[in-house]
């Protein structure tokens, strides 16, 4: 699955170069559209070869979410990768072309990565033109990809990288059981979404469960309107799917055997085996259930955490993730031994029945139960500020005596959202080889006073505060009042 | 002043120090804290501030306990403000949002200025120790929606019943002239000024005409006699008339309305506000906003920046922080926080929770901590607009209230796990 080089966007040399994405999926696909697949994933926006000068931010708080924070320590960044971290002033010798940051009374972190953004299918403003983010036409449809709802001039954007956000996963809605693809996307301003899609990051799908499927089709009037509709019409889908995934690998098998010269002659004229009709729904649920595309399920209470769960092992499939999981302190040490992380907020409650039992400590309790917890923002505003929500989420857990650290914090915003997304091979942490996605804040990160001052993105400034130039968003221009203009794209 | 210790004591007791009555029921003295005082002075350090009869007694650097206290807080390192005032929130008329039948914050209909929150509060709605935790002591529970939505109400989030909760049952009255409502009701805005006006103009004329209303001998009016009624306070500058509005050109349309018809105007949401800042000092409207509102959320927003607050109050605008939350009503500490990093003044942060609502609402004795105030004090572990401070101590009307929430038992019950259900725990 792993994107011709030459159609790699923005500002990647080489995909080899790099360590993989992730250490957890499955073999290979069997997908007989692979090559179709590989087709409509070349860019159609080729970026240029990352050609930014080398950055060195050093003197500063280098907090790496590896376990090693560098007080003063340094960064370098080179060709859009970290080539150096550590301790003291960097290397001696740079090249002459070498940008020097003094981060002195600074810190550093990994760029923050929003594991569940609608940015760009929800944009702003809030347009009947742009409400792209729920195909409410079928309860399930697997087949879509919130790449092709991506409105890549959301002011949002922009926005979220003045937050120290580098890489977002933009996801179909909740109104559905299955949603549709999500995509991972370094933020970087673009004409298409293409280009933002962060290289070698894997297909994820979203699916929901609970309260929104059933009351978007219960005002339809048709199913699912109750939760055991919600089960029937996943597992439902879940078993045409392993119908087509049968009629595929038989045609694989067919197509082997048609190949192999011991067969070659008693075949001969013989029509190639053919292959089942491409269905996109049932292609992405046969991925699922390869292990080749992550799930990524908007779960927030604990008993339809464990109905998911039945779902997924009827199917033999691994939940990435749950999403909002506001109840997953509850079930905390049936998703640590069973390995589902989660992707949660620090405090949010209340706002409809699923939601009412979430607490501020619900990150922390999961953190110490050994789940694998990350912060997410659902929301164009509050994904501003995730790094406060991990400084409340910390201190909320201290307060009551959970084992919970200035570590645990920072992972929660990047170190962990990576592996949600099957990214942490690339990014997440700041080590020799990852993408130079690079936070400097003005404070501790978790104050509330903390502002990004400068964030790259592949080794690129990103957002730099001292000089904000033009706005990203085409739509934003001619805005009167806005900061003074400079160059983009 | 801050160097010299500033001291500021009740009258008569200035001389021979604090004295108390020989049955005086309960005097708490909060001792060696960073206490925020009003009148513009910086927080004062190492002060007391002692409260009795659900009034502030005293306040000052360097100040003894009172001999006699029946409570002693030693707050050295920590730091006391007024109790937090959210301008804006529906505390006690909303349980779960998406559920219509638990929420009272959304009526159908966009002229209702009879209407008052006041009527669906619920003094023991399970959100209301949530909010204390966040160190907030009273709220204006104001109408969300309407032309003219209706009447707020002033309550203490304290007491168990509506009489002990209530302050000012009709605070003020709320109009919107925001994209959505002008979407809602006549479809343009200038329908829905045409709305509005004639319904102020129709309470003007039933003022000075309510015999003949009476007797059946007006013309036809836009409103109902209660409507009418609900507006003769508004119309006589007595109770603030609340307008949301967002685009400049729409602050500015209200501006001019409050000028016309001489209203009491607060202004409420104000995304552009930045852009008619000196307009609205130069008029002495306070704002009622979020500073975490910097999205073009919508067209009538496209001037949205994050920097509205601290340009407010650099043209010298009363700004007023709130949540516009229920739930998150316990949260007001971050909004104000969130105004300090995109930079408004710290201090200025603080009176926009505290002083600043009250005074714009015309709640004497609220929000400041000064001899003879309600007794509405928090005291936190830090600074209080910061990710790593608890709030510990929140007294209310001068009586200290548990922290305990149904969140706090739900992590009680869910510590360890697996939770037994037979009932031994």
């Amino acid at each position: 699955m792993a994107l011709p080089s030459a159609c790699l966007p923005y500002g990647h040399q080489s995909e080899a170069a790099r360590p993989t994405a992730t250490s957890a999926l499955a073999a290979p696909s069997m997908d007989p559209f692979a090559a179709v697949e590989a087709k409509a994933r070349s860019s159609v926006d080729d970026a240029a070869v990352n050609q930014a000068p080398p950055v060195l931010v050093r003197h500063a708080t280098v907090m790496t979410a590896t376990g090693r924070t560098f007080a003063p320590g340094f960064v370098l960044m080179s060709g859009g990768t970290i080539v150096a971290v550590g301790d003291g002033d960097g290397p001696a010798t740079l090249p002459a072309n070498t940008v020097v940051v003094d981060g002195r009374g600074k810190f550093v972190t990994p760029g923050i990565i929003d594991p569940h953004s609608h940015i760009g299918v929800y944009p702003v403003p809030e347009t009947l033109a742009h409400d792209d983010g729920n195909e409410m036409t079928d309860p399930t449809t697997a087949g879509v990809r919130a790449e092709h709802s991506f409105w890549p001039e959301d002011p949002a954007i922009e926005r979220a990288v003045a937050g120290g956000v580098t890489t977002i996963a933009v996801l179909p809605g909740s109104g559905n059981l299955i949603g549709g693809r999500g995509i991972v996307m370094h933020l970087t301003p673009q004409r298409g979404a293409r280009a933002m899609r962060f290289p070698g990051a894997p297909e994820i799908l979203k699916m929901a469960c609970g309260e929104n499927p059933k009351r978007v089709y219960k005002e339809q009037k048709r199913a699912p309107t109750t939760r055991m509709g919600n089960l029937r019409i996943v597992r439902e889908a879940f078993v045409k799917a392993q119908k087509y995934a049968r009629e595929q690998d038989d045609w694989s098998r067919r197509q082997q055997t048609a190949a192999s010269p011991g067969k070659k002659d008693d075949k001969a004229g013989a029509d190639p085996p053919k292959p089942p009709d491409r269905d996109l729904a049932l292609e992405t649920l046969a991925l699922v259930m390869r292990g080749d595309i992550l799930v990524e399920w908007h779960c927030y209470q604990a008993d339809d955490m464990i109905a998911a769960l039945q779902v997924a092992d009827e199917f033999g499939f691994q939940v990435r993730a749950f999403h909002h999981a506001l109840e997953a302190y509850k079930v905390r040490d049936l998703l640590s031994r069973r390995r589902v992380a989660i992707a949660t907020w620090d405090d949010w409650w209340g706002f409809k029945m699923e939601a009412y039992d979430g607490i501020p400590e619900n990150l922390a309790l999961a953190t110490e139960a050994g789940v694998r917890a990350a912060l997410h923002s659902d929301s164009p505003i509050a994904i501003q500020f995730l790094n406060q929500a991990a400084g409340k989420a910390l201190a909320a857990g201290r307060a009551a005596g959970i084992k919970v650290d200035e570590e645990d914090a920072l992972r929660w915003l990047t170190a962990n959202p990576a592996w949600v997304l099957g990214i942490d091979g690339l990014v997440g942490t700041l080590e020799v080889g990852k993408h130079a996605d690079v936070v400097v804040w003005s404070d501790d990160p978790l104050s509330i006073y903390s502002r990004a001052e400068l964030v790259y993105v592949d080794g690129r400034a990103a957002f730099d505060r001292a000089h904000v130039g033009a706005p990203w968003s085409d739509f934003e221009l001619g805005v009167r009042g806005m900061p003074p203009k400079g160059g983009k794209k | 002043m801050k160097a010299l210790g500033l001291v500021i004591l009740a009258a008569g007791m200035a001389s021979r120090g604090i004295a108390l009555a020989e049955d005086a029921p309960e005097v708490i003295a909060i001792t060696h804290a960073r206490v925020y005082v009003p009148g513009g002075h910086p927080p004062l350090d190492d002060a007391t501030v002692v409260l009795a009869k659900g009034k502030v007694l005293a306040v000052g650097a360097g100040l003894a306990a009172p001999p006699g206290s029946t409570l002693v807080i030693d707050a050295h390192g920590k730091t006391v403000t007024p109790g937090l005032i959210d301008a804006n929130t529906a505390v006690g008329a909303v349980d779960v949002e998406l559920e219509a039948p638990t929420n009272d914050a959304n009526v159908r209909g966009l002229m209702t200025p009879a209407l008052r929150m006041v009527d669906g509060y619920n003094p023991r709605s399970t959100l209301i120790p949530i909010a204390r935790t966040g160190g907030v002591t009273s709220v204006v529970v104001a109408p969300r929606s309407g032309v003219l939505g209706g009447q707020a109400a002033f309550v203490d989030l304290a007491g168990d019943t509506l009489a002990e909760a209530i302050v000012r049952p009709s605070l003020a009255q709320y109009a919107h002239v925001d994209e959505e409502t002008a979407e809602a009701s006549a479809g343009t805005r200038s329908g829905l000024w045409l709305l509005l006006r004639e319904a102020l103009e129709d309470a003007r004329f039933y003022a000075t005409h309510k015999a003949q209303y009476d007797a059946n001998g007006t013309r036809p009016l836009s409103l109902h006699r209660s409507g009418l009624e609900a507006l003769l306070p508004v119309l006589r500058g007595e109770q603030p008339l609340v307008v949301t509005a967002h685009r400049a050109s729409d602050i500015e349309a209200a501006l001019r309305l409050a000028g016309e018809l001489k209203l009491r105007l607060i202004l409420q949401g104000a995304s552009e506000a930045w852009m008619v800042a000196d307009e609205i000092a130069r008029r002495k409207v306070p704002v009622v906003m979020d500073p975490l509102q910097d999205l073009p959320t919508h067209f009538d927003r496209l001037h949205s920046r994050s920097d509205n607050a601290a340009l407010l109050e650099r043209a010298g605008v009363a700004v007023v922080i709130a949540t516009f939350s229920a739930h998150q009503c316990r949260l007001l500490w971050q909004h104000a926080g969130n105004a300090v990093r995109l930079g408004m003044d710290h201090d200025a942060a603080i009176r926009a929770i505290t002083e600043a609502p009250a005074a714009a609402f015309g709640l004497q004795g609220y929000g400041v901590i000064e001899p003879g105030a309600v007794a509405d004090v928090v005291v936190w572990s830090g600074d209080p607009l910061q990710t790593s401070s608890r709030v510990e101590h929140v007294f209310i009307r001068g009586h200290e209230h548990s922290l305990e929430t149904r969140q706090t038992l739900l992590l009680e019950r869910y510590r360890t796990l697996p939770v037994p259900r037979d009932g031994s725990r």
